[in-house]
């Protein structure tokens, strides 16, 4: 399948009085057209910030985009002008927020947020926009969507929120839908029903999907492809079989760890990462993951590893192979 | 309640809880009638307001002058009348200009931060660093022949003859004293409002700046913007009062309860002349109260959680 996206070398920064905090240092992936990438990692890790840098939704300053390139459909989304890159925003990538309490503006009308960029980027008029945000609302499944286009955001429920965010990240027929945790806010039953909707629209319309999630659970079933970050880095790239059979970076290997299993003992408690992770203001030099990893060795303290190929389309950023080398230490955060 | 009940909006719930201010409410009605009055001053009134009666000259209230008449014989009642429609004229002109000033610096300091921001509010500090009556003084003292020798070069004359220079020389100064508060007020909720997650989902979209500031933001930073401006009508009022007292307001032959008050207040011991003073101060008073008690009432109408 042709590639849609080729993210190089990316790098975000935050200007703030305490110092430079290095959001995201360097992550270069790829995506192809139709394809779902997941995206992994604890809160802080630089999932967000790399996505939203991808359209320059970095809130500016303090944030800045200090390297890197974001080759969408051919064309450096970093060196486009600011209405070029607004006419790519809502219209050919298409973006999913977190809470959709907060994301939908309280004092206009559902129809109203719809319609906004389907006049904006399609060129449609009130009534034909009006016509067809009736049919996303029927798409992500709203009941008697017509009589709701003029409803507040308030006379609906948060999984109805999402959906209304979700018809409006597709309102355009994006090639790329970007979801940032958003099922992060919901109750159980909904995250399902919101997971299933993705997919379902996204087999429909073809488009390729970037979710971010720190639940390793809710992806599962979704992505093709999945990128662990940590610290600002991508420290594991793989397919999502591959990675949950067959994890090789000690942070993923902790996540997976770290998830509640069907088959496991009631009263075993769940395994965690011991510590935090680094100041992203002060980042260690070698591996971002030395003081937290049970497979650390002298070396890892001062040289960072790179992305390297593992396996067919796996690739881990480690010195040690942790299919071979053996723990070295059982609770490295107190030892640290 | 039936579940098919039609939600009430955000309006309905204001009014309601509006309605329910009893002093709101006479707020509300002596306002509509001082625009009553304003809109059929021409109507109701039984003289011009320069108009002399040489025969009737201080006569108390009587039946051809229901107010009485002054030292020049001019008929009161109809000078009341006649000032009615200059405070409704302050009323409308002074907060729409200062409404128009500060909401748009308001939201270009609030949006767009930085050096914007900055020199925005500096100006605005300045203005608002000055006495404002005596700011407005100074304008009216200073600026206000250059502009009336102005229209009349531009040919104007019949303009500057009908008084109108001094109606837009005192509301522009009053609105230029008036802006900075708004200006900090919108500011103020634009700051907050900006880094909102609605405000990232329509960047998200491809809206632009300005759009986002006009269409998403604004739309939420009105509530006390309204309870500012509607409080503030009251202020304008007193102030161009104040100034007409003072002698640097309107000018006679244009009539202003302010104006009044200050011819009239010798009278106010006389045995039969003291409506002279008393009625104008009287209106004065319960307009101005008018218009705060609006200001409160919406106040709290609009922010329910207050109590």
């Amino acid at each position: 399948m042709a590639r849609l996206l080729e993210v190089k070398g990316l790098r975000t920064q935050f200007f703030t009085q305490d110092g430079v905090v290095n959001a995201v240092n360097g992550i270069s992936y790829t995506l192809d057209e139709g394809e779902t990438l997941g995206i992994v990692g604890e809160s802080g890790c630089g999932k967000s910030v790399g996505v939203m840098s991808l359209i320059r939704l970095i809130p500016s300053p303090p944030g800045k985009i200090v390297g890197g390139e974001v080759i969408f459909n051919g064309q450096d989304l970093l060196k486009i002008s600011d209405s070029e890159i607004r006419s790519i925003r809502g219209n050919k990538v298409g973006m999913i927020f977190q809470d959709p309490m907060t994301s939908l503006n309280p004092v206009l009308t559902i129809g109203r947020q719809i319609t906004e960029a389907l006049q904006l980027h399609l060129g449609m008029n009130n009534a034909q926009a009006r016509a067809r945000a009736v049919e996303l609302l029927e798409l992500v499944g709203i009941p008697s969507a017509a009589d709701r286009l003029d409803d507040y955001p308030h006379q609906f429920s948060g999984g109805m929120r999402q959906r209304v965010m979700i018809a409006i990240g597709l309102s355009c027929n994006p090639q790329l839908l970007i979801a940032d945790e958003p099922t992060t806010a919901l109750d159980v039953t909904i995250q399902a029903q919101i997971v299933d909707l993705v997919r379902k629209l996204r087999d429909e319309l073809g488009m390729a999907v970037i979710w971010i999630t720190h639940d390793l659970g809710v992806v599962a079933g979704m992505a093709d492809r999945m990128l662990v970050m940590y610290a600002g880095m991508i420290v594991e790239e793989a397919g999502v079989k591959e990675l949950y059979a067959n994890p090789r970076h000690p942070y993923t290997i902790g996540l997976l760890g770290s998830l509640p299993r069907l088959d496991q003992l009631t009263g075993e408690k769940l395994d965690s990462i011991e510590g935090l992770p680094p100041d992203l203001i002060a980042l260690p030099k070698g591996c971002p993951f030395y003081a937290r990893c049970q497979y650390r060795i002298e070396r890892c303290k001062t040289d960072t590893p790179a992305l390297e190929n593992v396996g067919v389309g796996h690739r881990a950023a480690c010195w040690v192979d942790v299919t071979r080398d053996p723990v070295t230490t059982e609770n490295p955060w107190h030892t640290a | 309640m039936a579940l098919n009940a039609k939600p009430r909006t955000m309006f309905s719930d204001t009014a309601n809880r509006f309605s329910r201010n009893l002093p709101a409410m006479m707020g509300v009605v002596v306002a509509v009638a001082m625009y009553a009055v304003a809109i059929f001053a021409p109507l109701l009134v039984t003289a011009d307001y320069s108009a002399i009666d040489l025969d009737n000259v201080r006569s108390g209230p009587i039946l051809q002058h229901y107010f009485g008449t002054d030292e020049l014989g001019r008929d009161v009642y109809s000078r009341v009348i006649w000032a009615t429609r200059s405070a409704a004229f302050v009323s409308i002109f002074v907060p729409a200009l200062s409404l128009i000033l500060g909401v748009f610096f308001g939201m270009l300091a609030g949006y767009f931060g930085g050096w914007v921001d900055t020199i925005i509010m500096r100006v605005g500090d300045i203005l608002f660093a000055f006495p404002g009556l005596l700011f407005v003084f100074f304008i009216a003292a200073t600026i206000k022949p250059a502009v009336l020798d102005w229209v009349k070069t531009i040919g104007l004359r019949e303009f500057a003859k009908q008084g109108y220079v001094d109606y837009i020389v005192i509301f522009s100064a009053l609105a230029l004293v008036g802006w900075p508060g708004l200006a900090r007020l919108v500011r103020g909720q634009f700051l907050t409002l900006r880094n909102r997650e609605f405000v990232l989902a329509a960047r998200a979209i491809g809206t632009s700046n300005w759009k986002i500031a006009i269409r998403h933001i604004l739309p939420n930073a009105l509530t006390p913007v309204i309870v500012a401006v509607s409080g503030g009508i009251g202020g304008a009022i007193a102030a161009e009062t104040s100034l007409s007292f003072l002698g640097v307001g309107l000018q006679p032959p244009n009539p202003s309860w302010g104006q009044m008050i200050s011819d009239y207040y010798v009278y106010w011991r006389s045995a039969d002349l003291w409506p002279l003073l008393l009625i104008p101060s009287i209106i004065l008073v319960a307009v101005i109260l008018a218009f705060t008690f609006i200001g409160d009432g919406l106040h709290e109408a609009l922010n329910p959680y207050l109590e």
